[in-house]
């Protein structure tokens, strides 16, 4: 299991990912290689921790947009039905100094390839990371390190009947809980058959799961739960 | 003893022919006009707190207060039998002076204050403005910095930019742009539009929704021409669009499609003889 807490020196080798820190003289070199990907750095510190957790998905390659766009197959939902499906969602990997003073990002990496749509007009719309998933009405089986478990409630809080093919998110609320498995819980709630509201809500999917470190509690982005308005459309 | 306030009010203080009564009204429109002065420029702080910088910002309030201040004090004068007329005459020729002078500095304050209200622009921003691309580095009251793609750096006077037109390339989310590429007559095109859509497929950045097209779009005089349109994030087009051509042209080569060359077939109307020095004739050749 990669994720957690490491002091000084550990290695951390799985497949196509290795991750490790020595020392070499006094100081400490931070080693990650994924999917063919180096990155090195070296640690000046002499208490700091380095903690490793999934992070929200929008940080690959680079940052550009705070929007996770979920597409699955479609769905039509009754008047005032409510329902859990599970969903696959894409993982990326923070690595996380921590000394008793402050926290600063070291690293994200993920496994596998990205990709990015827009949700809305060109004119008004926004960047999304965009994945693709299956619908599950269990919690699915996902490989390690490249995917998680999204716990999607969707109410259909409408008077009509409504299709529903995707969900976009912002990813500044996500809230994700990790143990052999990485998980996060959402909600949607359809307004109109075009209109939603999406939040990520702050439990774990097991009673025994770790909440991660966001990155954007560490780049000290103030939030106030404050979901994101789907008006263009649900499919 | 009977204490009559109209008879207070109108006792003269011993200056000219000022009165208490004037006094009073003079001291209240003084006090009144500080007090809107301070409510006033408060707020034109707080209103320009995130759209000007500080310095800039102090300026325009100090301005703000001390102009009402100076109202209030016209208005006051009056009261202590103050003859404005004269004031007046020079000030309008002083007015009419410097408004001729400074029309151009107002001008562009005035469009200044207006770009910051209606943010055609931010900084930040890729734009082309009066002739000059490059991004906004700066807004200020009278002007607009804007760094070229060269790294130089532009001042546009304010008011050039909001009379001008004004390309904002990043203000949407999104943008298109286009290749052209040319396969040869022989090459299948239905599989060299499946490899370049596969191509544009991998980039992160070509964006799958709006969905990149790719198409034949007119027959060449030496391949067939095709063209995409691919849709990037508006801050990220240009490296999309530097990264991809490249990777399609290996990927059609490595299909064996290649780009075509110029080239032209000339039929000669008679034999064409080939003759060598004095041996004569050798053979023919068409």
């Amino acid at each position: 299991m990669m994720f957690g807490r490491y002091n000084d020196t550990f290695r951390y080798e799985s497949g196509d990912i290795l991750v490790e820190t020595e020392r070499i003289g006094g100081l400490l070199t931070y080693l990650r290689r994924c999917e063919g990907q180096t990155f090195e750095r070296l640690l000046v510190s002499e208490t700091a921790e380095i903690v490793i957790n999934p992070v929200e998905p929008v940080n690959l390659p680079k940052e550009i947009t705070d929007y996770l766009l979920m597409e699955f197959s479609p769905m039509l939902i009754e008047p005032g039905v409510t329902q859990t499906v599970y969903l696959k969602f894409p993982v990326e990997v923070g690595v996380f100094l921590e000394a008793a003073r402050d926290i600063e990002v070291l690293d994200v990496f993920g496994l596998g390839t990205q990709k990015y749509t827009l949700y809305g007009p060109p004119t008004s719309g926004v960047i999304a990371r965009w994945y693709r998933s299956a619908v599950y009405t269990e919690v699915p089986t996902v490989e390690p390190f490249r995917e998680g478990v999204m716990e999607l409630s969707i109410q259909n809080a409408s008077h009509e009947w409504a299709e529903v093919s995707c969900a976009v998110f912002d990813s500044v609320d996500m809230k994700i809980y990790y143990n052999n498995v990485v998980t996060t819980t959402a909600r949607m709630k359809i307004i109109t058959p075009t209109m939603a509201e999406t939040d990520f809500t702050d439990a774990p999917l097991r009673p025994d799961m770790t909440r991660s470190i966001e990155l954007y509690t560490v780049r000290k982005i103030p939030v106030i739960n404050r979901g994101y308005l789907m008006e263009w459309g649900l499919s | 003893m009977t204490f009559n306030v109209t008879e207070v009010l109108e006792i003269p203080i011993g200056v000219g022919s000022i009165t208490v009564e004037s006094l009073l009204y003079f001291a209240v429109i003084l006090v009144v006009g500080v007090a809107v002065a301070r409510v006033v420029s408060t707020n034109v702080r707080r209103a320009l707190m995130e759209r000007l910088p500080k310095s800039e910002r102090e300026l325009l309030v100090k301005l703000v207060y001390y102009g009402i201040v100076l109202w209030a004090l016209v208005i006051a004068l009056p009261q202590l039998k103050f003859d404005l007329s004269g004031l007046l005459v020079a000030g309008g020729i002083a007015g009419l002076v410097i408004g001729f002078a400074s029309q151009s500095v107002v001008s562009n304050l005035v469009s200044g204050l207006f770009l910051m209200f209606e943010h055609p622009i931010k900084i930040g921003d890729g734009i082309n403005v009066a002739g000059v691309s490059g991004s906004v580095e700066d807004i200020r009251i009278l002007s607009t910095i804007v760094k070229t793609h060269d790294g130089i750096f532009t001042r546009i006077p304010n008011e050039k930019v909001f009379t001008s037109n004004i390309t904002n390339y990043v203000h949407n989310a999104a943008r298109r742009f286009e290749y052209q590429i040319s396969v040869r007559y022989e090459d299948d095109a239905d599989a060299a539009i499946r490899i370049i859509k596969e191509v544009i497929w991998t980039h992160p950045f070509a964006l799958k929704s709006p969905a990149p097209s790719v198409f034949v779009d007119n027959f060449g005089d030496d391949g067939v021409n095709l063209t995409a349109y691919i849709w990037a994030p508006a801050r990220n087009w240009w490296d999309v669009r530097t990264s991809l051509l490249w990777q399609i042209k290996q990927k059609l080569e490595e299909n064996g499609i290649e780009m075509p060359y110029p080239q032209r077939t000339v039929w000669f109307a008679d034999e064409l003889k080939v003759t060598t020095g004095d041996t004569g004739t050798k053979g023919a050749e068409e």
